[in-house]
């Protein structure tokens, strides 16, 4: 009965998008027209922002304030995960066997790369593909393996809490300066720079770097939480 | 004239930098949601003179409406905005003595930002963004509901996660296929593309069907609010009050948003005055058979979600205005309540009505505080409830149609339901003796605290103020009434 | 044949959507909801994605100077998938959390056993 309504119900929200999918063929050019926000993205990001990369101008400038909501909703699932969490009773059991000295050494070996290259993603989100939230991931999975490769391994959760809550901080009042300098809130108003080279796009880096280590600071105490190494 | 940009963007630093705050002392970071919603408070308050002349539409980012996202400080947007600052302010004061135990800095940062997300909601202009700052009310309010770790809130807040993400996803799908159409995001921008025919083709009827059903989830209207009796009874009181005052507030506005502005779709208003009627009687019958008292006022916020639902689907500037009204003094109200039975609960040890007996004598403050707020939303002069009511039913009636008397039939039905069941518990408070009494001369006085009295008291003086000078907020709730029902101001507002 | 082709995009999104749905629907262990979960969200991103496809277009990236404007997909999508795959993570991870406290409270993650738990 229950799986009966269930397929039902599948059928008439699979058949509601199939029609739907007629309507807006695949592949087609929807942005045709240059009062589209699309085409107004490709035809005018370089010169309005500075950003070689339009996803990301799309993602800092244009929509910025989104991506504010966005990094907001990953400090929530932080703070709730470890609120949902706080003071949950110790598993009992042995704790897990260490891992060999091959796998610890190639863990530590890949650890600060892998940093690195997460440094290296977000610092160039607006010359490449990635950006803050890419490059923030990189980072905690550099945390990751090192918790799972090196059993010894501990987290002050105070430095990450303190990065998060900085990072954020950063973001906002980068946002005000824009309201203080240009008259909107989160407007690019630092000089556009040499297109296509590290130093240009303005506020752009900037605002990716804070995204980056607060996303990166955030999955951490994720993994962390989940992990139970957390102090 | 202040920036209604920094609604947002104040609480949210402040939010971000709470846990710095916290390095320095707990004490600090516990006063931060009280700052927070006092200068939203006050912004808020400040622009309802000038947002009354003429919308004021901010950019972000310095890019104009089409390609950057856009806030719409109109009459609305504002209101709900200075509603949800007031009662956040009331309830974060409370929460300061409510909150001892467990992670309170991590609760006071998700208690701001829960808030913030409803503010976002209401002023947003662009359909992804309000899409976002939905889901930080969401997210946020799963995760509080758990907030105390127990069984019954860990259970009901997993039952609130499935359902929820399940009805953002569906709305998302209708966002994707809006854009998919249109290429475009900004709310006034799709409303001048859908134009005036009023009779939507099968796309965008489907889309519309995918938002109403996904943002419906959190407006609790009637095939779709399963999780809500449990999250509702199971959340510590504070965030109980903001959900049943806020959260399902901002679920409906959202959905009225929609209907009204984005699609402009005449069809939709029968539909919403049919699930308005029919979630009001399930509610209520529902709260009559209720012995524990969160679920019975968890359930009557359902009966009020349908009174609300069915005025606004009315689409006159009569009904339209009333259900504002019912929404300010249900949020003022049932917080009210729910403030009220927390420290109830707390006495006495348990939540089943019976227990209550004789609470009249121990918590007499308190216990005044709950009738008055039980009065005001059965709808009795002279408080905020009566107002509202006597709207709906007279733009119910002012319809001068057969079904609209039939329907206000039900809806004064479901009333009288509502004021046995609270006149149930005003019975057992005040007229019957405590069950047992150990020695009858220990006749102990166990009043709330004075953080917990005060909070109760203004919301108290803000119910008397508008039951009986209602005529300033209903001037306001009026041109609320005329930004959703002429989208076409709406569109040129934004649009130019 | 070739519609399945020209559509693939398509089909894998509302497949996803559906496969998606329906664990969520039909099974009892709420780690497989939680998967299921998953599944429906990746599907909407396959969903918005494929909705900003240009055919013949390159990524949005003017990383050599011969990149024209008029060759190139819709950057909007990808902004917005990268916001949606945020928010799915933040309920994943939060999901996955109360998952845990229910398993300490129930010693099961069996939704039908977890007498409250009915929907």
């Amino acid at each position: 009965m229950r799986s009966l309504i269930a397929v039902i119900l599948l059928a008439v929200i699979g058949l509601g998008l199939a029609l739907c999918l007629s309507d807006m063929p695949f592949g087609a050019n929807h942005i045709a027209t240059a009062e589209k926000a699309g085409r107004h993205y490709l035809e005018k990001a370089p010169q309005e922002t500075g950003s070689a990369n339009v996803v990301t101008a799309v993602v800092v400038t244009y929509r910025g304030f989104d991506t504010l909501g966005e990094v907001t909703v990953l400090f929530i699932a932080a703070i709730g995960l470890g609120m949902v969490l706080y003071r949950r009773k110790k598993q009992e059991g042995k704790p897990p066997q260490p891992a060999s000295f091959v796998l610890q050494t190639g863990c530590c070996f890949l650890f600060p790369l892998i940093l690195i290259l997460g440094v290296y993603i977000f610092l160039h989100g607006h010359l490449t593909p990635g950006g803050g939230f890419q490059g923030g991931v990189i980072v905690a999975s550099g945390f990751l393996l090192a918790y799972i490769g090196c059993a010894d391994m501990k987290i002050r959760h105070r430095w990450f809490e303190a990065t998060e809550s900085l990072a954020g901080s950063a973001f906002v009042i980068a946002g005000m300066a824009g309201l203080a300098a240009g008259g909107s809130f989160l407007m690019n108003f630092m000089p556009k720079g040499n297109f296509n080279t590290l130093f240009s796009a303005g506020i752009i880096p900037i605002i990716y770097i804070a995204i980056g280590l607060k996303v990166g600071a955030e999955l951490t105490g994720l993994i962390a939480n989940l992990l139970e190494r957390a102090e | 004239m202040v920036n209604p940009v920094l609604l947002l963007a104040v609480p949210l630093g402040l939010a971000f930098l709470t846990p710095l705050l916290a390095f320095i002392s707990d004490r600090i970071a516990r006063y931060v949601p009280v700052a927070g919603m006092l200068f939203n408070c006050v912004v808020s308050v400040s622009l309802i003179p000038s947002v009354l002349n003429r919308p004021i539409i901010v950019q972000t980012g310095g890019f104009a409406p089409p390609f950057g996202i856009n806030l719409v400080a109109g009459p609305l947007g504002i209101t709900l905005a200075a509603v949800i600052a007031l009662v956040g302010l009331a309830v974060s004061v409370y929460g300061l003595a409510y909150v001892k135990e467990g992670a309170t800095v991590k609760y006071h940062v998700l208690y701001l930002l829960l808030l913030t997300g409803a503010t976002g909601v209401v002023l947003t202009g662009d359909i992804f963004n309000l899409f976002v700052f939905y889901e930080i009310l969401c997210i946020s309010s799963y995760a509080l509901v758990a907030y105390s770790g127990d069984k019954n809130g860990v259970e009901a807040a997993v039952k609130y996660l499935i359902q929820g993400s399940i009805g953002s996803g569906l709305a998302l799908i209708g966002i994707a296929i809006l854009y998919g159409v249109f290429g475009t995001l900004n709310m006034a921008d799709i409303a001048r593309n859908i134009g005036s025919t009023g009779i939507l083709n099968t796309t965008l009827f489907i889309a519309l069907a995918f938002m109403v059903a996904g943002f419906g989830v959190e407006a609790a209207v009637f095939p779709l609010n399963a999780w809500l009796p449990d999250a509702h009874s199971s959340a510590p009181a504070p965030i109980s009050a903001i959900l049943s005052g806020i959260a399902i507030k901002v679920g409906i506005y959202v959905v009225v948003r929609i209907v009204f502005t984005v699609f402009g779709a005449p069809s939709m208003f029968m539909l919403l005055v049919v699930i308005g009627v029919v979630t009001l009687l399930i509610g209520e019958m529902s709260a009559f058979s209720q012995n524990n008292i969160k679920r019975m006022l968890a359930y009557s916020s359902v009966g009020q979600v349908g009174l609300i639902v069915f005025a606004l689907g009315m689409a006159t500037t009569g009904g339209i205005s009333g259900g504002l009204f019912q929404i300010i003094s249900h949020a003022l109200a049932k917080s009210l309540l729910f403030l009220a039975t927390g420290y109830m609960i707390y006495r006495s040890g348990s939540m089943e009505i019976s227990s209550l007996q004789g609470m009249g004598k121990r918590m007499p403050l308190t216990c005044c505080a709950f009738t008055i707020g039980a009065f005001s939303l059965v709808g009795l002069p002279p408080f905020a409830g009566f107002p509202g009511k006597f709207m709906i039913v007279r733009a119910a009636i002012a319809q001068q149609q057969h079904l609209f008397t039939f329907l206000i039939a039900l809806v004064l039905f479901g009333t009288i339901i509502e004021a046995c069941y609270f006149f149930r518990i005003v019975q057992a408070a005040y007229f019957t003796g405590p069950r047992e009494e150990p020695d009858a001369g220990k006749q102990r006085r166990e009043e709330a605290p004075l953080f917990a009295l005060a909070p109760m008291l203004g919301l108290l003086v803000f119910i008397i103020a508008l039951g009986v000078y209602p005529e300033p907020v209903i001037r306001l709730l009026d041109s609320c009434a005329a930004e959703l029902l002429n989208r076409f101001d709406y569109i040129k507002g934004v649009l130019g | 044949m070739s519609f399945l082709f020209e559509n693939s995009y398509y089909i894998a999104a509302v497949g996803l959507i559906l496969i998606g749905l329906y664990i969520m629907a039909a099974k009892k262990n709420l780690i497989k909801v939680i998967i299921g979960l998953s599944f429906f969200e990746t599907g909407i991103n396959v969903l918005l994605i494929a909705a900003g496809y240009i055919r013949g277009g390159s990524a949005p990236i003017f990383s050599h100077p011969d990149m024209q404007a008029g060759k190139m997909v819709d950057p909007t999508p990808q902004a917005l998938v990268l916001t949606a795959i945020v928010i799915g993570v933040a309920v994943l991870a939060l999901a996955l959390s109360l998952a845990v406290r229910l398993y300490e409270h129930h010693g099961t993650l069996n939704l039908r056993k977890i007498r409250e738990l009915k929907w």
